[in-house]
């Protein structure tokens, strides 16, 4: 990969002046002493234009974290807040790709970097503007992977800001606690299952990993929920159709031969009932729409290209109950003494 | 139930109890220990189920030197307490404080089961 380390820090005039008579490696030191106080500065700054911050996990890949990221950011948009998504999965960055960036490269002016906009104004920080070739795996160890998440949160302008997503790679490893401990004031996380068996362990175990983080759970949210069918028939008549393990799904065409029936891919009401389970809320389920991988890949959101439809309602939906669960800047009113 | 709870409107933390009072002015006292044998975490939630591991539990909460917890909220649905000993994990929605407060079961007489690892 062509490459440095570290691929955005700038240093020199804005860098501070070290003693003449300091040698290079102590020269070295101060320089980086002095970047880290900067950055620690700039990251409490952040910490308050920005009044909200949610992170986005999911304890297994493929669950759909990135699609609902995405959505959620474009559904808070749609409301006309101010929205930044920051793209923390540094080996597999994709919001770029759903936010029609892909290509974008990011603008660095005075040591700060400047995010792209996508899709409604929405700002994106993603390690994909950092590459040189999408087709290059960004091999790095561990600490110079929590440098760069570092440097995301401490060296981007992002502005004022009402929300900031931060969407993770899969699991509970490194890049949620370096965030959980480097951003001030996180409102908390929201748990993104699918219906199936190994994605709701997994699941469990985020919600489980939040009470070490001391980051609330703000929610779960089912993706890939069901499948809706829209077809036609004679007005009035029976339809059945073979659903999954062999069950048999029946519904009733209306007067004008129109019928939806949704077929549960992969089971139906985990995520509710592993919320049930934590004590933490259930913000919403939201339908396996194939509309998703085609905005994906072509770079326009479903949310985008259809915001009257069903995927952008259940979106709004689960973004409302989302907004329910964050406490507001004044507090919840409750009096602690 | 279909019973409506008030909205929690002020805490305070005594020596060995908490007292709450909700909108109407109503209020309640729990004790630490209460509140803390009714961890709803997925460590200390399972030993309620059988009655031999909810005494050692019990027993354990009440060892406990007691002192005041630190309490947090946790989004706008729960609140947290930290303690310096003992369990500290569990989100304590406002419908299980209320439940506490009235002196009900706040488990509503369910087992917790794990998931399946």
């Amino acid at each position: 990969m062509a490459m440095s380390d570290s691929p955005v820090t700038k240093h020199g005039a804005d860098a501070g002046e070290p003693p003449a008579d300091a040698s290079p490696q102590e020269q070295k030191q101060m320089e980086q002493a002095y970047a880290q106080m900067k950055r620690k500065m700039s990251i409490a700054e952040i910490g308050r234009k920005i009044k909200h911050k949610v992170m986005v996990l999911s304890g297994k890949g493929g669950v759909g974290k990135s699609t609902v990221s995405t959505g959620l950011a474009l559904a808070l948009a749609q409301q006309g807040l101010k929205v930044g998504i920051l793209d923390i999965d540094i080996t597999g960055p994709n919001v770029p790709k759903m936010m029609g960036l892909d290509g974008r490269r990011l603008h660095v002016e005075s040591g700060r970097i400047h995010p792209a906009q996508g899709h409604l104004g929405v700002k994106v920080i993603s390690m994909a503007f950092l590459l040189d070739n999408e087709d290059t795996p960004v091999v790095w160890r561990g600490p110079i992977k929590l440098g760069a998440i570092q440097q995301f949160i401490g060296d981007v302008e992002w502005g004022d800001l009402d929300y900031l997503i931060i969407d993770f790679p899969p699991g509970t490893s490194d890049e949620p606690l370096t965030v959980a401990q480097s951003l001030p004031d996180i409102d908390g996380m929201v748990i993104v299952t699918t219906p199936q068996d190994v994605a709701l362990l997994d699941s469990r175990k985020s919600i489980t990993f939040s009470e070490s983080l001391k980051v609330p759970v703000l929610g779960v949210v089912e993706n890939m929920s069901g499948y809706t069918i829209n077809g036609k028939a004679p007005a009035n008549s029976e339809v059945q159709i073979a659903g999954p393990a062999g069950k048999t799904l029946k519904t009733t065409s209306d007067a004008e031969g129109n019928f939806a029936i949704t077929i549960d891919i992969f089971k139906q009401g985990g995520g509710k009932s592993t919320a049930e389970e934590f004590g933490v809320p259930f913000l919403g389920a939201l339908p396996f729409d194939p509309g998703f991988v085609r905005g994906g890949d072509d770079g326009v959101h479903r949310i985008v290209s259809e915001p009257e439809g069903p995927s952008a309602i259940a979106f709004a939906a689960v973004v409302a109950a989302l907004q329910d669960q964050i406490v507001d800047s004044d507090g919840p009113g409750l009096e602690i003494i | 139930m279909t019973e409506e709870m008030p909205n929690l409107a002020r805490i305070e933390r005594r020596d060995v109890d908490v007292v709450l009072t909700y909108d109407g002015a109503a209020e309640f006292t729990v004790t630490y220990d209460d509140l803390r044998h009714a961890c709803p975490c997925a460590k200390c939630s399972p030993m309620r189920n059988e009655d031999e591991t909810s005494k050692t539990l019990r027993r354990q909460v009440e060892a406990l030197p007691k002192e005041k917890p630190q309490v947090r909220t946790v989004g706008n649905y729960a609140l947290g307490f930290e303690w310096t000993t003992g369990c500290s994990s569990g989100i304590y929605r406002f419908e299980r404080i209320w439940d506490l407060a009235n002196r009900r079961d706040p488990d509503n007489g369910r087992p917790y089961v794990h998931g399946a690892w």
